[in-house]
């Protein structure tokens, strides 16, 4: 099962400077270097914040849980924070098992996304 | 059936997708058959990876065995002796980098029912069994 990823700046909340990242299919041994590249030159830029849309998303190995982590990581440093929306049964179970990634969110959709995103957006805007 | 597979996670992932195909064949549950084709994703791309060190030129065997009332998977490598039933699981909320046998580990452990290890002439022997019947008798 091949990975399909899916790249979308700024369609989330309002003017956030997020990005979308949509995976379709399989995040494993084979194709998690694929989205090793692909983050590359988004977390190269400004983003502070990335959405991991997993809706489509069939399964996931730890090989696919460390790209997150790492990517997670290099957000946290800049302040940011890496997202998971619309996990199927089978992908929450692996998040579930491995508790290992603090920091993550995870929402159930991407309006209960949009509501936190936008709250923040506030919260930054009225401590400026 | 008995797989024949090069060192490399492309061969891995076509392992797991014969075990998904063969399982389905054979009527195991969906949900048994995500949780088989995760814990052989794990061991496999481990022996690759750590083991065989994604030397393409390097062989190893998957068997599968599905009877009525359960799945065995056995993976068989000639990489160095290594016995994952006993390295450590990653602690929880750990902020380090990748250790080999980590998170890969505790998700078999989660995902089968037994996971034994044995060295038989200079050959790594893992098996995985996974029970297909319940207490209740019901899959």
């Amino acid at each position: 099962m091949p990975l399909e990823i899916q790249i979308q700046k700024n369609i989330v909340g309002q003017g956030n400077g997020a990005v979308t990242i949509k995976l379709t299919g399989s995040l494993d041994t084979a194709t998690a270097p694929e989205l090793e590249r692909e983050l590359v030159p988004v977390l190269g830029g400004p983003v502070k914040d990335i959405v991991f849309d997993l809706a489509s998303l069939k399964f996931i190995s730890s090989a696919g849980l460390r790209v997150f982590s790492s990517a997670r990581k290099a957000l946290k440093e800049r302040g940011g924070q890496a997202s998971f929306v619309n996990l199927q049964p089978q992908i929450q179970e692996v998040f579930e098992i491995i508790k290992s990634l603090p920091g993550v969110a995870v929402f159930k959709d991407v309006a209960e996304l949009d509501g936190y995103l936008a709250a923040r957006q506030r919260s930054y805007t009225e401590n400026k | 059936m008995k797989l024949e597979l090069h060192a490399t996670p492309e061969e891995v992932m076509r392992a797991v997708e014969t075990l998904r195909q063969f399982a389905q064949e054979k009527g195991v549950p969906e949900k048994t058959i995500s949780g088989l084709a995760l814990a052989l994703e794990e061991c496999g791309s481990n022996i690759v990876n750590h083991g065989l060190r994604r030397d393409a030129r390097q062989t190893f065997q998957v068997i599968i065995e599905i009877t009525g009332d359960s799945v065995v998977i056995e993976l068989r490598d000639h990489g160095p002796e290594f016995d994952p039933t006993v390295a450590p699981g990653r602690k929880p909320q750990a902020e380090e980098a990748d250790l080999p046998g980590g998170w890969g580990i505790q998700l078999v452990r989660r995902c089968v029912d037994e996971i034994r290890y044995r060295r038989e002439a200079g050959v790594n022997v893992l098996r995985l069994n996974k029970r297909l019947v319940s207490a209740a008798g019901k899959r």
